[in-house]
């Protein structure tokens, strides 16, 4: 287990921060997804208001712009009836030449108990974990292409509720696999519940180079790829590929891999289609497959929610547990 | 000076004739046959290795400017301390050393307040800008052994080739960081380890692509040219081509990239952020092959003090380099193997640097060579640590490890030098 995966939990095996998937055990992966179960009424609903953090601070840190994902942290604090504050600190701290790890020195003093961190730079969060005060959980909310470990359990819980057992399904990401910490940390956390099937699905200049020993199998033809698969998770193209000649236009892109009615049939008849969005239609996914009854991009959302609640409840019943 | 003589000792001067000798006198400053000084003093080296002064050929010294990250008297006291008694020093100061005037400020600190031989290079086009040559010629003359483009890049491959010709009408060897402008940037190998952290990434066609063009313009041009800091097996393929094709070109590679590979980078932990990133396992042991089969001629501490704030951020965010130049011997100790004989590694810090930099009275235990020398116990022992680091600079992973190998003495010029005096 490298930095960032030790980093995160105690030494009897607690998750203190949540930092990646990569390697975190069955045990834990399941222990989050279960809590975040009790977060979801009969209803898949997530539950209104619980008063577990209350008297707690929540920070979210975001250093590069995000308005979906720092809501969802932002509703999931509220409903654990947590103080947030959310910082927006893009621009304003690195335009005044304070460092990274000044603010971070700031904002523990004004006495916070957990932090999100949003950041371009990989391994960022293991930078605020290894130096904040022991006692502050730190949430990866992102870094750079590294990763984004709630996205990957929001969709665990998302595949686990739908169609069970991970480790007896066949899972397929398309799209751009190299830019994404969304893929990186899904193929993680889908390897923790040992899923044998992950298969990737997009051109040579949007897969990542390591993607074999992840233990995930290469397809550049979408047709192939998708063969009788149980899950498809489609990722955002982002314009910037086009502009670095990765890729000739989203016309080609769709043409080749965007995801329609044709193309899903070939799937297995019940599979899901998911996107960590937002989406882009008519470039990763055609109108019909969005609303149709496949689709399960907005039950990902709700999901998003309760996972959040669980990690937050989690890491901070570790810290608080083993420092009171 | 004072004459002396080292008793009971044994000589490991790769290709000098007293390669093996037992004993040696020092008249004068430089190596002298000991049956000639009759009446000199005599030093019992206790059957322990003498060997000739190591020389670095790229040290950052930091000064002028940049004295928060470290000076000529921390830094040259650190390479006392690892046994070198010669650094090249790098140009990337601020000011940078581009005119005759830099040279000389560079030559009077280290003579004020060095505790080695400082020999400085400077850079081939004005202010690095990559369109307008330096006025080489005075930058000779002002004592600089060896010119570079440092860090900046050419504006063109036409200026470089002009910068080649002109260096090469003066005989004045030229030092490249063999790198295409196309695939540069990135901060670690794109490989399984930088893909899966999510670093950005820095291909090692960089290298392979940017040598290729620098090879093709040392052929038109003749100049005379070394490689710094290689780091791929294809780049070690391409040197021992050029050679074989007569071509007058050397290479060097950094003492980190012989130790790791890019495995280090897997704590995120940025002492291992360097400026040409740490490749696969294969490319180090190709680099080491190279240094063996003399492909590589030269081992260089690439040492780049910092000042703490530079590496406190994500990694990606951090500044470049490692501190290390005061572990060099043990280092070189600790890459010896059945495959990487001791005589190969010393060779690569010793008389074939200073070939490269013409310096040919430095680097070798001989009759009317320049005594400087290192008096050291192979089977002894050295634990780094943070309170007794002589550099300025403690970005060094060495710390509170055992390292092998403990220095007893350095003389340069035949006079002792300690560095914890």
């Amino acid at each position: 287990m490298h930095g960032p995966a030790r980093l995160q939990l105690t030494e009897d095996g607690r998750l203190k921060h949540l930092l990646t998937t990569e390697g975190l055990p069955k045990s834990l992966i399941t222990e989050l997804l279960d809590t975040a179960e009790t977060f979801l009424s009969s209803q898949g609903q997530p539950v209104k208001k619980v008063p577990l953090l209350r008297g707690r601070t929540v920070v979210n840190l975001f250093f590069e712009n995000s308005t979906r994902t720092r809501t969802t942290f932002d509703i999931a604090a509220h409903r654990l009836s947590a103080d947030v504050v959310n910082l927006d600190i893009r621009t304003s701290s690195a335009s005044k030449g304070e460092s990274l790890f000044d603010t971070l020195k700031n904002l523990e003093a004004m006495q916070a108990d957990l932090f999100v961190v949003r950041h371009s730079a990989g391994g960022a969060p293991f930078f605020i974990a290894n130096r904040v005060t022991p006692n502050i959980a730190v949430i990866n909310a992102g870094d750079g292409t590294h990763a984004h470990p709630t996205q990957a359990l929001l969709d665990l819980l998302t595949i686990r509720r739908e169609k069970g057992d991970p480790a007896k399904l066949s899972v397929a990401i398309v799209g751009d696999l190299k830019h994404s910490r969304v893929a990186r940390s899904l193929i993680h956390g889908l390897r923790g519940l040992h899923c044998r099937d992950i298969r990737a699905i997009g051109p040579a200049t949007l897969l990542p180079s390591d993607l074999e020993t992840l233990g995930v199998t290469s397809f550049h033809q979408i047709e192939q790829g998708l063969a009788g698969v149980d899950v498809v998770v489609l990722l955002r193209l982002q314009k910037e590929r086009m502009q670095s000649a990765l890729l000739p236009s989203e016309r080609e892109f769709f043409n080749l891999y965007g995801m329609t009615e044709a193309r899903l049939k070939l799937a297995h008849p019940n599979a899901i289609v998911m996107h960590p969005g937002p989406i882009n239609r008519g470039v990763e996914i055609a109108n019909e497959v969005a609303d149709g009854p496949q689709a399960v991009i907005l039950d990902q959302v709700t999901n998003g929610i309760a996972v959040r609640m669980a990690v937050m409840a989690m890491t901070l019943s570790t810290q608080q547990g083993m420092h009171t | 000076m004072s004459a002396l003589i080292f008793e009971n000792i044994r000589i490991l001067s790769p290709g000098s004739a007293l390669n093996g000798a037992n004993r040696i006198g020092i008249d004068q400053g430089v190596f002298v046959d000991p049956n000639s000084l009759p009446e000199a003093p005599r030093i019992d080296g206790g059957n322990q290795l003498l060997i000739p002064g190591l020389i670095d050929l790229r040290t950052h010294l930091r000064e002028p400017g940049l004295e928060h990250k470290g000076s000529i008297a921390s830094e040259t006291r650190a390479a006392v301390a690892g046994g070198i008694t010669t650094v090249v020093s790098t140009p990337n100061t601020d000011p940078l050393v581009d005119s005759p005037a830099d040279v000389r400020l560079v030559l009077e600190r280290a003579l004020y307040s060095g505790l080695c031989r400082v020999l400085p290079t400077a850079l081939l086009t004005q202010g690095g800008s990559g369109t307008h040559l330096s006025e080489m010629a005075a930058l000779r003359d002002a004592g600089c052994v060896a010119l570079t483009q440092g860090d900046q890049p050419f504006q063109s491959r036409k200026v470089q080739f002009n910068a080649l010709n002109y260096a090469k009408s003066l005989g004045i060897p030229v030092i490249l960081n063999a790198e295409s402008r196309d695939f540069a940037g990135g901060c670690a190998h794109a490989g399984r380890i930088a893909t899966g952290l999510g670093l950005p990434l820095n291909s090692p066609l960089s290298e392979i692509l940017g040598m290729g063009v620098d090879l093709e313009l040392v052929e038109a041009s003749g100049a005379r040219v070394h490689f710094s800091r290689l780091t791929t097996a294809r780049a070690v393929d391409k040197l021992r081509d050029a050679k074989a094709r007569g071509l007058p070109v050397t290479g060097d590679v950094s003492l980190a990239h012989l130790i790791f590979n890019e495995t280090a980078l897997e704590e995120l932990d940025p002492v291992f952020h360097l400026q040409r990133p740490l490749r696969t396992e294969t490319d180090r042991q190709a680099l080491l092959a190279g240094v063996v089969d003399g492909t590589i001629d030269a081992i260089v501490t690439d040492h780049s003090p910092h000042e703490p704030g530079a590496k406190l951020a994500p990694f990606p965010e951090t500044d470049t380099g490692m501190s290390l130049i005061e572990v060099t011997l043990n280092l070189l100790l600790k890459l010896q193997s059945p495959e990487a004989g001791l005589d190969e590694l010393l060779a690569a810090m010793t008389s074939r640097p200073a070939e490269i930099i013409e310096q040919t009275d430095l680097g070798s235990i001989n009759y009317g060579k320049t005594a400087d020398c290192v008096l050291f116990d192979p089977e002894g022992r050295r634990s780094p640590e943070t309170t007794t680091w002589h550099s300025a600079g403690q970005n060094s992973p060495f710390f509170d490890q055992t390292l092998p190998g403990r220095i007893v003495g350095v003389w340069i010029d035949g006079q002792s030098v300690d560095a914890h005096a």
